[in-house]
C-alpha cells in the first residue's frame, strides 16, 4: 500500500485538466448505474455471486429435467436432442457458469480482505472480467430462445461431432463462442488476483503468512492463466473449421479429431483442480476456526496445493485411456494420475489433523466442512480407481465416473462452497443465518445428494453408459435409477430450502457484531458489512493467523495501529478510485461481436444487420472505442479520512471531488 | 431445441406424475441392483480380458476400502471426541494451539505411496495384457474390422472373401468363435463411437483418422449385449450391438451360411396368388417404448440358432411382392442384400438380415411387430437416422430443410407395401 499511497495518482486538491465531459468517471453511489460502473472488490464478488447462484439454479433445473427422463426405463418425457441438449447445457452451466464464478466471487470478496488490501489491483479490469463473464453466459444460453436451440454437443465438445457437417446449426458456434468469452473473463480476472496477492499484501503478510484460502485463489488463478488458453487454442481452431472451413479437426481433409482431445483436456483436468482447490480453501479456514485452532501442517498444505496444481497438467490422458494412447503413455498417465492422489490424501490428513485435539463447534458451516471432507474422500477414493487404466476401460462413459466426478464437484466443490456462503454471510451482510434451518438444508443436500449419486456406482458398473437419453428395462438399471431420481428431488428441496434461507435473512436475518465466528484471518477484523475501504488502517501481520494473533495481542497493535493511521492521514487519507462505466461498455462490444460471429447466420440475409461481418465489426469497434476511453478517463478518486470511532459501521464521510 | 417445446413436456411431465407414483412400488420389489448382473455388467467376466479389467477393479477397490476404513475412523472419532458437547466447552479457553508434526506427516505421506504401489503393479501387468494378444496365442487370432457408423455398426471379415464381392460384412450382430482371440480393428466412417461388450472386454474408441484395435476372447458360446460408449449425436442412447460366440464347428457353418448371397423364395405354383395380410392393424408405438420380448432373454442364444431358420409359415407371394417394393421404395440404394437388387453401402447390410436376432442397431427384437414399427415410424425409434433424414445425395423418407422442417415426403409406405417388406426382409435367413 505504501506505493498507492504516495503515488501522484493522489489528488491532494489541485484541480484536474480539462477534458470533454464523457471522460469524466460516474460517481453514482446508488442504483443501476451504481451497479454497472463499480469497481468496488466486494461489490463486483457479490455481483459474481449472484449471477453464480442464478446459473446455479438453472443448472439444477436441467439436472433434474435429466432425472425426470431417466427415472423409468423407456421414458419419454424429453426428446433425444431435447435430452442432449440438457447434459450439455448441465455441465456447462454447473462449471462455467455456477461453480467458477461462485469461486470467483469468493476470490473477490475474500481474498483482498484476507490480505489486508483495500481493493484488488486492476479494480476496471475487474469489473470487465465480471462483465465479460455475463456476456459469456448470454452467448451460451441465448440458445434457449432461438429456433436452432442451445448447445448440444456435449461439455466436452468432441470433434467431429461439432464440426458443422455433424451439426450444422448455430447452437455449437454459441457454445464455442461462449466459452471463448468466458474464457477472456477468467484469465482477465486471474491475472488480477496473480498482481493483487504478490504486490498488495499488507506488511508483515509473507507468502508463508497468507491464509490457506488466498493460497489456494494463487494457485487456482495460476492454472487459469495456463490452462484457459489451450482450450481457447481449440475453441479457436473449431470456429476457423466451423466458420471459414479450416481442416483442423475435419477427418476427409487429413485434420485430427484427437488434436481436440488432448487440448481439450489439457485444459480440463487443471480445470478439475479451477474447481475444487477453491473450496478446498474454503475448507482450509473454516475447519481451524471451529475447532479454535490452526490448520495442522500449514506448509504441507500449501505445498500440496501447489503439488496438486502442478501435477494436474500432467494427467490430463486419463480422460483419454479408451482412445487407445498405446501402453507407454497409458502407464505414464496411470502413474502421473496415481501421484496426485498423494497431496490430495495429505489435504484430508491435516484436516483431520486439525479437528485433532480442538474443540469443535458443530455450527451449519462446520457440518458443510465435515460432510465436504467425507464426500470428497467418496470421491477422491473412485478416483483412484479410475487410475487404474484397464479398470477405467470398463467405467470410462459409464454413470461410475458420473457418480464419481459429482462425489467431487458436489460432495467436494460445492459443499466447499456452500460452507463458506455460510460461513461469511455474517462478514458480508452483518446478518447470520439460523443454524436450524442452516442444518436443516445440510442434511437435507447431504442425503440427497448420497441418494442420487451412490447408486449410480451400481448402474456404472452393471454397464450403463453416460449420455443416453432411455434405457431398457431389461438390463437390471430401473432400481438405482428411480432411487436416483427421488434422490435429485430431495437434493433440490435442500437446495431450495438453503436459498430461500439465505434470501430471508439478507432481508430479516438476526443482526451480529463483527467476528462473529471468533476467526482468525484479517477479513474478521473489520465491521460487517465491511465498509468501501475495508481497512480503516492497513494491519500489519505478526503471525500467520493474523487476527488471532491481534486479538491476543491488543495492546502492541493499537499502538502499532495509531501510528499507521497518523501516517495515513498525512498521505490525504484513504484514496478511493471513482467507478467507470467503460469496463462494461467494452463488454457489451463483446457480446454484439459475438452475436456477429456466433448468431448471425451463415447465409447473409438482407440488410445491414444480416451480415456476419457487419455485425462483428461493429462490436469490435465499440470495444476499441471503450478500451480507448477507458484509457483516456481520468484516474482520479476521492479520499476518505474515517475517524477512530467510525469502525463500526460504514458512515464515512466522502469527500467526492473531480 | 427451443423454450416453447420445452413448455409443452412439462405438460407431459404432470400426465406422467400418477404414472410415476405407481411405479415406485413397483420398483420397491426390485432393490437387487447391488448384485451388478445385467445383461450388460462388467462385474461377470466371461473372458480373459474382462476377466484381468475385473480382477485389476477388486485390486483398487479392496486397498481404497482398506484405506477408507483407516482415515474414517480417524475422521469420525476426532469428530466424535473432540467436539464441544456443553455450553461450557463452547466457551473454553482455546485449546493448544498446535502447527502440526513433520513425523506423522511424512509418515501419512509414505504410507499412501506404499497404498499406491499395491494398485500401480497391476495395473501397470493389466495394461501390457489387454493391449496386444499374448504372443504365444496371436497364431490362433481372428481377425474383424469394425467400424461405427451413426448410429450402428458395420462388421467385417477380411479373412473370409467372398468372390468378385469381398470380404464378408454383417452389422449389429458381430458373430465371432469362442475360446479364441479376436483382434478387432476399429474404424469410424463419421464422429467418434466406442466399442463396449462390458462381459467380454472394455471398451476402446473409435476416432476418424485413427486406427485402433483391441482384443477380446469368449471363454464359451454365449449371447453378449453391447453398446456404443461414446456420445455420437442424437440417438447415442440407441446404438447398441451384440456379440455371439460360438463353438469352431457353429462359427464355420454360420461363415458358409453368410458367405452364401442373398436367399431367394420360390414363386408359388398357381399365378396370380394375392398376399394375405400378416397384421390385422398395425400397433401404434409410442416414442421409445420397449422393443423386446421378456421372454426372449431368458436364453438369447437358442433364440439366436431359431433365427437361423427359414420361417416355417412364410408367404412366398408376400415375399417376391415385398422383394420388388424393397427395389420401388429405392431402399436398395443404401442397403446391400448381396445377389438381389441392392447394392448401397451407405446403410447396414441386409443380405441376412432374417438370421439377425435384432434390428435397428440391437434396438429392437427381430421380429414382424418390431419390423413394420421401425420401417413405419424409423424417427420415432431412432432420431436423426439417415434411412429417414437421407445422407448426402441419397434421399430418406423425407426432405428437410436448413431449419430442420419436413418439406418433402420421399419415401411414403403404405400399409400393404410395409407388410410385404417385412415378410421380404423377415425371408433373408
Amino acid at each position: 500500500m505504501e506505493a498507492t499511497v504516495k503515488s501522484h495518482f493522489i489528488d491532494k486538491g489541485e484541480k484536474s485538466p480539462a477534458r470533454p465531459a464523457i471522460l469524466y468517471r460516474p460517481t453514482a453511489k446508488t442504483g443501476l448505474m451504481m451497479w454497472l460502473t463499480t469497481v468496488d472488490h466486494k461489490r463486483i464478488g457479490f455481483l459474481y455471486g449472484i449471477f453464480a447462484l442464478f446459473f446455479f439454479l438453472v443448472g439444477g433445473v436441467e439436472a433434474l429435467l435429466i432425472r425426470i427422463q431417466l427415472m423409468v426405463p423407456n421414458n419419454n418425457v424429453l426428446s433425444a436432442e431435447q435430452y442432449n441438449t440438457m447434459f450439455t447445457m448441465h455441465g456447462t452451466t454447473m462449471i462455467f457458469l455456477a461453480i467458477m464464478p461462485l469461486s470467483s466471487a469468493f476470490f473477490n470478496f475474500i481474498m483482498p480482505l484476507q490480505i489486508g488490501a483495500r481493493d484488488v489491483a486492476f479494480p476496471r479490469l475487474n469489473a470487465f472480467s465480471l462483465w465479460t463473464f455475463v456476456v459469456g453466459a448470454i452467448i451460451l444460453n441465448i440458445g434457449w430462445f432461438m429456433h436452432d436451440g442451445a448447445p448440444d454437443g456435449g461439455w466436452f465438445g468432441y470433434a467431429p461431432l461439432t464440426s458443422r457437417i455433424f451439426n450444422p446449426d448455430h447452437s455449437i458456434d454459441l457454445w464455442v463462442m461462449g466459452l471463448q468469452l468466458l474464457g477472456v473473463a477468467s484469465i482477465a480476472a486471474s491475472l488480477n488476483f496473480i498482481v493483487t496477492i504478490i504486490n498488495m499484501r499488507a506488511p508483515g503478510m509473507t507468502m508463508m503468512r497468507l491464509p490457506v484460502f488466498t493460497w489456494m485463489t494463487l494457485i487456482t488463478s495460476f492454472l487459469i492463466v495456463l490452462a484457459f488458453p489451450a482450450i481457447t487454442i481449440a475453441l479457436v481452431e473449431l470456429m476457423m473449421d466451423r466458420l471459414f472451413h479450416t481442416n483442423f479437426f475435419e477427418a476427409s481433409n487429413g485434420g485430427m479429431p484427437i488434436l481436440w482431445q488432448h487440448l481439450f483436456w489439457v485444459f480440463g483436468h487443471p480445470e478439475v483442480y479451477i474447481l475444487i482447490l477453491p473450496a478446498m480453501g474454503v475448507i482450509s479456514e473454516i475447519l481451524p476456526t471451529f475447532s479454535r485452532k490452526p490448520l495442522f501442517g500449514y506448509p504441507i498444505v500449501v505445498f500440496s496445493g501447489a503439488a496438486i496444481g502442478f501435477l494436474g497438467f500432467g494427467v490430463w490422458s486419463h480422460h483419454m485411456f479408451t482412445t487407445g494412447l498405446g501402453n507407454i503413455a497409458t502407464a505414464a498417465f496411470a502413474l502421473a494420475t496415481m501421484a496426485i492422489a498423494v497431496p490430495t490424501g495429505v489435504k484430508i490428513f491435516n484436516w483431520i489433523g486439525t479437528l485433532w485435539g480442538g474443540h469443535l463447534m458443530m455450527r451449519t458451516p462446520m457440518m458443510f466442512a465435515l460432510g465436504f471432507i467425507w464426500m470428497f474422500m467418496f470421491g477422491g477414493f473412485s478416483g483412484i480407481m479410475h487410475s487404474a487404466a484397464p479398470a477405467d476401460a470398463q467405467q470410462q462413459d459409464s454413470y461410475f465416473v458420473v457418480a464419481h466426478f459429482h462425489y467431487v464437484l458436489i460432495g467436494g466443490s460445492l459443499f466447499g462452497l456452500l460452507a463458506g456462503i455460510h460461513f461469511w454471510f455474517p462478514l458480508f451482510f452483518g446478518r447470520k443465518v439460523s443454524e436450524f434451518w442452516g442444518k436443516l438444508s445440510f442434511w437435507l443436500i447431504f442425503i440427497g445428494f448420497n441418494v442420487t449419486f451412490f447408486p449410480m456406482h451400481f448402474l456404472g458398473l452393471n454397464g450403463m453408459p453416460r449420455r443416453t437419453f432411455t434405457y431398457d428395462g431389461n438390463l437390471g438399471w430401473n432400481a438405482p435409477n428411480f432411487i436416483a431420481t427421488i434422490g435429485a428431488f430431495i437434493l433440490g428441496i435442500g437446495v431450495a430450502i438453503y436459498f430461500i434461507v439465505m434470501v430471508y435473512t439478507y432481508f430479516k436475518g438476526e443482526r451480529v457484531k463483527r467476528d462473529y465466528w471468533d476467526g482468525r484471518t484479517l477479513e474478521w477484523s473489520i465491521p460487517n458489512p465491511p465498509p468501501e475501504y475495508n481497512f480503516r488502517v492497513i494491519p500489519t501481520v505478526h503471525a500467520r493467523d493474523a487476527w488471532w494473533y491481534e486479538k491476543h495481542h491488543q495492546a502492541e497493535i493499537a499502538q502499532e495501529k495509531a501510528e499507521h493511521a497518523k501516517e495515513e492521514a498525512e498521505h490525504g487519507g484513504i484514496h478511493m478510485p471513482f467507478p467507470s462505466i467503460w469496463p462494461f461498455f467494452t463488454s457489451v462490444g463483446l457480446l454484439i461481436g459475438a452475436i456477429g460471429v456466433a448468431v448471425i447466420n451463415h447465409d447473409p440475409s438482407p440488410g445491414f444487420w444480416g451480415t456476419k461481418i457487419n455485425v462483428s465489426m461493429i462490436g469490435g469497434v465499440v470495444m476499441f472505442i471503450s478500451i480507448y476511453f477507458w484509457a483516456l478517463e481520468g484516474n482520479e478518486g476521492y479520499h476518505l479520512h474515517p475517524e477512530d470511532g467510525e469502525d463500526h459501521d460504514s458512515a464515512a464521510k466522502p469527500a467526492a471531488k473531480h | 431445441m427451443q423454450l416453447p417445446s420445452l413448455l409443452r413436456t412439462s405438460g407431459r411431465i404432470a400426465a406422467r406424475a400418477l404414472f410415476l407414483a405407481s411405479t415406485l412400488l413397483l420398483t420397491g420389489c426390485d432393490l437387487n441392483f447391488w448384485r451388478m448382473d445385467g445383461h450388460q455388467t462388467t462385474m461377470i467376466a466371461e473372458g480373459p480380458v474382462a476377466r484381468s479389467q475385473l480382477h485389476l477393479f477388486y485390486v483398487t477397490c479392496w486397498v481404497v476400502i482398506v484405506i477408507f476404513i483407516l482415515v474414517g475412523a480417524a475422521l469420525a472419532y476426532a469428530t466424535f471426541k473432540f467436539r464441544a458437547r456443553s455450553e461450557a466447552d463452547e466457551h473454553a479457553e482455546p485449546p493448544p494451539q498446535g502447527h502440526g508434526n513433520p513425523l506423522v506427516e511424512v509418515g501419512l505421506i509414505a504410507a499412501s505411496v506404499f497404498a499406491l504401489v499395491i494398485i500401480a503393479i497391476p495395473t501397470l501387468r493389466a495394461i501390457w495384457y489387454t493391449y496386444e494378444i499374448p504372443e504365444a496365442e496371436k497364431a490362433n487370432a481372428y481377425e474383424i474390422k469394425a467400424t461405427g457408423e451413426q448410429w450402428w455398426f458395420r462388421f467385417e471379415y477380411p479373412k473370409e472373401q467372398i468372390e468378385n464381392v469381398g470380404p464378408l460384412v454383417t452389422s449389429n450382430e458381430l458373430v465371432i468363435p469362442a475360446g479364441r482371440p479376436v483382434k478387432i480393428d476399429l474404424r469410424t466412417s463419421d464422429v467418434i463411437h466406442s466399442f463396449w461388450v462390458p462381459k467380454l472386454a472394455g471398451k476402446v474408441d473409435m476416432i476418424p483418422n485413427r486406427g485402433n484395435h483391441l482384443w477380446l476372447q469368449a471363454d464359451k458360446p454365449g449371447y453378449f449385449w453391447g453398446q456404443c460408449a461414446e456420445y455420437c449425436g442424437d440417438s447415442h442412447a440407441v446404438m447398441r450391438f451384440r456379440v455371439i460366440a460360438l463353438g469352431e464347428k457353429e462359427f464355420k457353418e454360420w461363415l458358409v451360411a453368410q458367405k452364401a448371397p442373398a436367399r431367394t423364395v420360390t414363386p408359388p405354383t398357381g399365378a396370380n396368388t394375392q398376399a394375405k395380410p400378416q397384421f390385422t392393424a398395425f400397433k401404434e408405438w409410442r416414442k421409445n417404448e420397449a422393443g423386446y420380448t421378456d421372454k426372449f432373454d431368458v436364453s438369447p442364444l437358442d433364440n439366436w440358432v431359431q433365427q437361423q431358420y427359414p420361417d416355417k409359415n412364410e408367404d412366398a407371394a408376400l415375399v417376391i411382392q415385398g422383394r420388388k417394393v424393397f427395389q420401388e421404395k429405392t431402399c436398395i440404394v443404401c442397403h446391400t442384400v448381396r445377389g438381389h437388387e441392392g447394392v448401397g453401402i451407405n446403410g447396414p447390410n441386409l443380405t441376412h438380415l432374417g438370421s439377425r436376432t435384432t434390428i435397428a442397431a440391437g434396438l429392437l427384437e427381430n421380429n414382424p411387430e418390431q419390423l413394420a414399427r421401425w420401417l413405419r415410424h424409423p424417427n420415432d425409434v431412432k432420431p436423426g437416422n439417415k434411412m429417414y433424414l437421407g445422407i448426402g445425395a441419397m434421399k430418406g423418407y423425407v426432405t428437410t430443410d436448413q431449419r430442420g422442417n419436413v418439406v418433402s415426403h420421399n419415401i411414403v409406405l403404405s400399409d400393404a407395401e410395409v407388410t410385404a417388406l417385412v415378410a421380404y426382409l423377415n425371408s433373408l435367413k
